[in-house]
């Protein structure tokens, strides 16, 4: 089995958010770009899939400016991956989820495959329309959110969930196709030391951004970032004190209806 | 200039969905009054007179249906193609998608099919001067806000679930028109749906769609206890939900579970019953708009981000709060 995973470099979970100089965009200066959330699922989850399918291979494809692009890749390839692809973002730009979604399928369209897993949404923008977005430029059937895969060998295809409102759907596809992962159920690996070193000698290999523009044509963000900024700070909860039980209930009950407004 | 709308209907048997009521009225809002922009639902799939009828009277210019058993399965590729084919056929401006699963597994395709510009997980817009559109978006797990201003001719948005209101009733009510027959030329296939399994088997709303959401953790000692939010959410209406510790113990299904490695909600009202307030479960929860913690560790985590606290014992405060709300919501 052919497998592509797609991982976007964001910014460490632990980061403290700060807006930049202009207050239009996340200050990057000192942030720790890794590899986490979903997209982290998603390649414990191709590994998962590689292993239950002998001879199958993994490549891992990311799109983004040095250095912090090739250093994820190179995590995916200390985990497992076998091979990685860099789709090289020029200084200057400020892509779009739509526009790193026509980027990557450019990268996606060069190896054949049978599975494209990626996030549901990239821990940092949440926007989710890379995946599916890739599938329609690829022209091949798309799932999300995806929170069970299995390949059924005997079949020759793959058994998956996605959760839909009111429970979950079963369904049974087959490649080529794109999966959007919610989760994994299995908590995500880590790399061995040995691994790790093996992986700094690796090859990857290159898509400059002059290739993609000839590939799928010019590409301009059609959107634009004017604001970004922190929400309140939670100054802690108002603490209701009380006697009784029963005088804590009325108390909250009454702060709901009269000061929050929240209660239907 | 004022935006042309297309906005898409969900529905859950024989009713729309709620976050599709919302985007009928953000529709409405993009659009101007009636006879500056243009309110265009479409609905696609059978049985689809009752909701028609619903969206018609929501203050829309007209509905269309699409009276095909194709859709009554979700597959992405075909509901992208009809979607684009009808927003070409009407020259409109804007695509807008209910905050579903569905809806925000559409947007990225639908923009590709359409040659234009998606932003999703929308909490707040505002149609500004030369048609440019500014939304507002929760990022980093609501741990902060992005504003995006949206210059290109068409857009496709998506909308986050509970962040709007439901338009009020309108009359008269909109016309309704069955579409032709929809040519799709050749998409790829989509899977075989072989089985749908009920996250919930009790009562009440689903997680996701849910305007309050009760929630319990470790706190709760047991599954038994389950019983006591139980009663708490039947008072209100509520869905539950919970902590990982839960779900990890097998206490409730993973389907319950909220946080970074389950569900996000943002309902209009959390109660976080017996939960600690560790950053994985406050990703899940934190953009909710009125949170309420009943924990007995006055110095819990989770009082730091509550609105509201309660430092008790959970088994004492939980019934007297169902109690309460029976009381004054006269049930
Ligand atoms: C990679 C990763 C992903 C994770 N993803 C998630 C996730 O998606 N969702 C999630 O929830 N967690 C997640 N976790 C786990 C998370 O770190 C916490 O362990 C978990 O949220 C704790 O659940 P809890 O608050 O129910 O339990 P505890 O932390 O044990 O808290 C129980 C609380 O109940 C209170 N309590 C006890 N008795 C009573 C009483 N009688 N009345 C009132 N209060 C009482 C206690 O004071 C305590 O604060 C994740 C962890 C990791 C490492
Ligand atoms: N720049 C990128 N490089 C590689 N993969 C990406 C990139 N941006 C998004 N993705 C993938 O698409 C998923 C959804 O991203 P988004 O649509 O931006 O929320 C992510 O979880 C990744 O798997």
């Amino acid at each position: 089995m052919e497998l592509l995973v797609l991982i976007k470099p964001v910014p460490d979970p632990d980061t403290r958010l700060r807006p930049n100089a202009a207050g239009t965009a996340l200050d990057t200066d000192g942030v720790k770009w890794v590899l986490t959330g979903y997209d982290e699922s998603a390649v414990e989850q191709a590994l998962l899939l590689k292993e239950s399918a002998p001879g199958s291979r993994v490549r891992a494809i990311a799109f983004g400016p040095a250095p912090r692009t090739e250093e994820i890749l190179r995590s995916a390839l200390a985990l497992g991956c076998d091979t990685a692809t860099w789709v090289e973002q020029p200084s200057g730009l400020v892509p779009d989820p739509m526009l790193s979604a026509n980027a990557l399928s450019w990268a996606c369209q060069k190896t054949p495959f049978d599975l494209l897993v990626v996030g549901k949404q990239a821990l940092d923008d949440e926007a989710g329309v890379v995946g599916p977005a890739v599938a329609e430029r690829l022209g091949v059937a798309d799932y999300g959110p995806v929170v069970d895969l299995r390949w059924d060998p005997a079949a020759g295809k793959f058994n998956l969930a996605r959760a839909v409102e009111g429970g979950l759907e079963r369904i049974t596809a087959s490649g080529p196709m794109v999966v959007c992962l919610q989760q994994a159920w299995n908590d995500p690996r880590t790399a061995k030391l040995q691994n790790v070193l093996k992986a700094r000698r690796t090859t990857i290999d290159k898509v400059s951004w002059a290739e993609v523009q000839a590939g799928v044509g010019p590409a301009v963000p059609g959107t634009r970032l004017t604001s970004f900024r922190l929400p309140p700070p939670r100054t802690g909860a108002k603490m209701i004190a009380f006697k009784t039980p029963e005088e804590a209930a009325q108390q909250l009950v009454r702060l709901l209806r009269e000061e929050a407004k929240t209660l239907p | 200039m004022s935006a042309d709308v297309l906005v898409v209907i969900e529905r859950r048997g024989a009713a729309p969905v709620r976050a599709a009521l919302e985007a009928t009225g953000v529709a409405r809002r993009l659009a101007g009054p009636s006879g500056a922009g243009r309110v265009t639902a479409v609905l696609l799939g059978t049985a689809l007179e009752a909701s028609a009828g619903t969206i018609a009277g929501l203050g829309v210019d007209r509905v269309i249906t699409v009276s095909d058993p194709r859709f009554d399965t979700f597959q992405t590729a075909l509901w992208a193609a009809a979607v684009a084919a009808i927003a070409r056929e009407l020259s409109s401006s804007v695509i807008l998608l209910a905050g579903t699963n569905n809806g925000r597994q559409l947007a990225g395709r639908i923009a590709i099919r359409w040659d234009a510009a998606a932003v999703t997980g929308i909490a707040d817009l505002s149609p500004g001067a030369a048609g440019e559109i500014t939304v507002t978006r929760p990022v980093f797990s609501g741990r902060a806000f992005q504003e995006v201003r949206i210059g290109a001719p068409r857009v496709v948005l998506g909308l986050r679930p509970n962040a709007f209101p439901i338009p009020e009733a309108s009359s008269p009510p909109a016309p309704i028109a069955e579409h032709a027959p929809l040519e799709l030329g050749p998409l790829p296939s989509g899977g075989a749906v072989t089985g749908f399994e009920s996250a919930q088997s009790g009562i009440g709303p689903d997680l996701s769609d849910a305007t309050v959401i009760v929630s319990g953790g470790r706190g709760l000692k047991g599954p038994e206890n389950f019983r006591l939010l139980e009663e708490l959410a039947l008072s209100l209406g509520a869905a539950i939900g919970a902590s990982r510790a839960v779900t990890d113990s097998g206490w409730r299904p993973a389907s319950f579970q909220i946080g970074q490695t389950g569900k996000s909600v943002s309902p209009q009202l959390y109660i976080a019953v017996g939960i600690s307030g560790a950053i994985q479960h406050l990703v899940g929860m934190i953009s909710s708009r009125t949170i309420v913690a009943i924990n007995s560790d006055p110095s819990a985590p989770i009082f730091k981000v509550a609105d509201y606290g309660i430092a008790g014992d959970l088994f004492q405060i939980v019934p007297a709060l169902t109690a309460e709300i029976r009381r004054v919501r006269g049930s």
